[in-house]
């Protein structure tokens, strides 16, 4: 059975089924969220407004039975925060139940009645529009809870206060195996976007549902044994590894050491508190207090690298889940603050008003700078997320981003690209990471760019670590390669058993092809990849953004990073080089 | 006096399963005494931490040493230094090192050894 596209219509509550057409039926999850939203968005609408749509698109092995680490779900549509186009992408339960309803892809557009909101159930007997009175005003937990006594292990999406409130750094939260929200499609403001289509909240129920159709089974099997055998094995992504014993934030201390943890808003690359807020300092509190703490906790049925944790209080009872490297630095090293119990208290406080971490710890540390609230000021840092909640006027300003709360407070230092604030990697210590933050089409993203075998790109062995030169074709490789992971619905984090496994790399795309029917090798991956950027990136410029909007902030060509007391290096020469295939004809 | 002084001594962070070696469950840190003149093996073999389990090494920031590759340089350490040392289950994308300042040692190694992998083991 053909997959479908879903289109739900807000403004006269219908929904109907389509047949993917041929343009969009060989792509998922980014790929196609991109595409979609690059056919039927006008670049120039506002996001906010009735010309905006959500598109919400599983990955091409997202619910295949048994593929490794491959629940994720993208939600794309142009975003508030950027004014580009966005796909940010979550675990937890939604990819896997969509994809078993035979959907390619959910559209959601269309405006309702002023002043109305809605919960949708999304089941294999079609769309159910319920009035969500019942659940404005509150928080993703209390939302999750309740909407599981009437469906429950049903996948629950949703927006807290600050979707309903429309600010642009509201993200969508997707419950996890246990109904906590915490799984978030963070970045961009889309859950703003969500928001102004009327959507409080989403229900997936896959009961009934036609499953997911697998093209070749027998590749399908052979290419997940190979990638379920290399995760199994690499050391970064196996039981116990260093993923699933420390989680994300294993990479605290070690960007700590290099001196390139970016420390109160930019102004250091070392953090004296590191340790003490790193995925070490987690693991410990976890076995100190037992309980329900954990590490190794899975976002999602199937996950085979299980990278979460689950933070408990000094009871043991559960506080959050979970605190993630960008959380625990955005939160602590960037506010100055070394508490990992506060920092759990704010990680909460975002899941539940439903705000992007790594966007609200900048704009934390933002309004530090600017003299509301002292460096180090955990307790002061803590009631700011009271203010979001309640919609005062400060709220409203720290619920827009960093730069709207520089703006606010007077602020020069801000450390953003096309309007999104840059993730914990100091782009003047990590050159490499600098160019995909100035670069992607999505802003600021430390996911962009993540990383491939570059030889397979061609790239191996060519680049001085130390010299700008290749930063910006590596860039580019590895951007490509992540537009095209992150429509393969796989986590990222398979990065690197593909990488460091030559099984796993063979693995990945064959079960891509073998799901799909798509004559899909390890050679065609950046360059699908690049089809996807290429979208985007023109999307971009129809949105009006120009090669200006692919620049670091002033301040980091003027100011030296400590300890190494270096300063933006990159040329905006090679800036440009990064995508200027675009328009010459060159696309691979 | 300071001018005739035989010994330096280093602040050595040890991370992950490398902690056991400095009395820790996941971090340890610790002040090392050592010969003048003492460079980054001697320390490793003062700490007794076997090659197998030499992940990332830092001194002063600058990275020394990747897992897997163990470049054998015995980079000079000075009196007041800090060195970070990792397990091998460290995640560090390529991406987030790439442009790091790293040691004359760690250059050389990298360069012989060609392609760029997560981990070199």
């Amino acid at each position: 059975m053909a997959k479908k596209i879903l289109r739900i219509n807000m403004t006269n509550l219908k929904a109907a089924y389509e047949d993917v057409p041929e343009k969009w039926s060989r792509w998922a999850g980014r790929g196609l969220t991109s595409a979609i939203v690059c056919d039927e968005v006008d670049p120039m609408c506002h996001p906010l407004g009735p010309n905006n749509k959500l598109v919400i698109a599983p990955g091409w092995v997202t619910g295949s039975p048994a593929a490794p680490s491959s629940g994720r779900t993208s939600f794309g549509g142009k975003s508030p925060l950027t004014g580009g186009i966005k796909e940010s992408n979550a675990g937890g339960l939604s990819g896997q139940m969509i994809a078993k309803l035979g959907l390619a892809a959910i559209i959601v557009e269309g405006t309702p009645a002023k002043g109305k909101w809605y919960t949708l159930i999304v089941s294999n007997d079609g769309v159910e529009f319920q009035d969500a009175a019942d659940l404005m005003g509150k928080g993703m937990y209390e939302v999750d809870d309740l909407l599981w006594k009437k469906y429950p292990k049903t996948a629950v999406i949703g927006i807290g206060q600050a979707g309903e409130m429309k600010l642009s750094n509201a993200g969508i939260s997707v419950n996890d195996p246990e109904n906590k929200p915490g799984r978030y499609a963070g970045r961009g403001g889309m859950g703003a976007v969500m928001g102004a289509r009327g959507v409080k909240a989403m229900i997936v129920v896959d009961k009934g549902g036609p499953g997911v159709e697998i093209a070749n089974q027998d590749l399908f099997k052979q290419g997940r044994k190979k990638l379920t055998e290399s995760i199994q094995e690499h050391g970064l992504t196996k039981k116990g590894g260093g993923l699933n014993a420390f989680g994300t934030a294993v990479l605290v201390n070690i960007l700590n050491e290099a001196g390139g943890l970016p420390t109160r808003n930019f102004s250091a690359g070392q953090f004296e508190g590191a340790a003490k807020i790193s995925g070490e300092a987690i693991a410990e509190v976890c076995e100190k207090r037992g309980g329900e703490g954990m590490m190794g906790h899975g976002c999602h049925p199937g996950c085979i690298i299980k990278c979460s944790n689950i933070y408990p209080d000094e009871t043991g009872e559960a506080v959050v889940s979970c605190i993630e490297y960008e959380t625990t630095w955005a939160m602590g090293a960037n506010c100055g603050i070394d508490k990992l119990d506060f920092i759990a208290q704010m990680t909460r406080e975002c899941n539940d008003i439903g705000l992007d971490t790594i966007e609200a710890g900048n704009t934390v540390a933002m309004a530090m700078e600017g003299g509301l609230l002292e460096f180090g000021d955990a307790e002061g840092a803590l009631k700011t997320f009271d203010e979001i909640r309640k919609g005062t006027p400060l709220g409203r300003i720290l619920g827009q981003g960093v730069e709207a709360t520089a703006k606010a407070f007077g602020v020069n230092r801000v450390p953003t690209v096309k309007g999104q604030s840059m993730p914990a990697y100091e782009p003047r210590a990590v050159k490499g990471i600098g160019v995909t933050y100035a670069t992607s089409p999505m802003g600021a993203d430390h996911t962009a760019g993540y990383t491939i075998a570059p030889e397979i790109a061609g790239v191996s062995g060519k680049l001085d670590p130390l010299s700008n030169e290749g930063k910006a074709e590596l860039s580019l490789t590895f951007q490509a390669a992540t537009a095209f992971i992150d429509s393969t619905g796989y986590c990222l984090f398979i990065a690197f058993p593909i990488l460091d496994i030559a099984k796993g790399w063979e693995g990945m795309a064959e079960s891509v092809a073998g799901v799909t029917g798509l004559a899909i090798t390890g050679a065609d991956v950046v360059p699908l990849g690049k089809e996807i950027l290429k979208m985007e990136r023109l999307f971009n410029e129809k949105a009006g953004f120009t090669a200006e909007d692919d620049r670091p902030p002033e301040f980091m060509r003027e100011e030296s990073l400590p300890p190494h007391n270096v300063k933006w290096t990159i040329t905006d020469e090679q800036l440009d080089s990064v995508f200027a295939w675009v328009h010459n004809g060159h696309k691979d | 006096m300071e001018a005739s002084k035989r010994t330096i001594t280093v602040n050595v962070c040890l991370y992950g399963s490398l902690a056991r070696f400095g009395n820790g469950r996941y971090v340890a840190q610790l002040d090392i005494e050592l010969d003048l003149g003492a460079g980054k093996t001697d320390l490793l073999t003062h700490l007794g931490i076997p090659q197998s389990e030499r992940g990332y090494l830092f001194i002063n920031a600058v990275l020394c040493d990747v897992p897997g590759l163990n470049t054998g340089a015995n980079e000079l350490l000075n009196d007041g230094d800090h060195v970070g040392i990792f397990s091998t289950d460290r995640l560090f994308p390529f991406q987030y090192r790439d442009g790091l300042p790293m040691s004359e040692g760690l250059r050389t190694a990298l360069k012989a050894h060609g392609a760029m992998h997560h981990s070199y083991q």
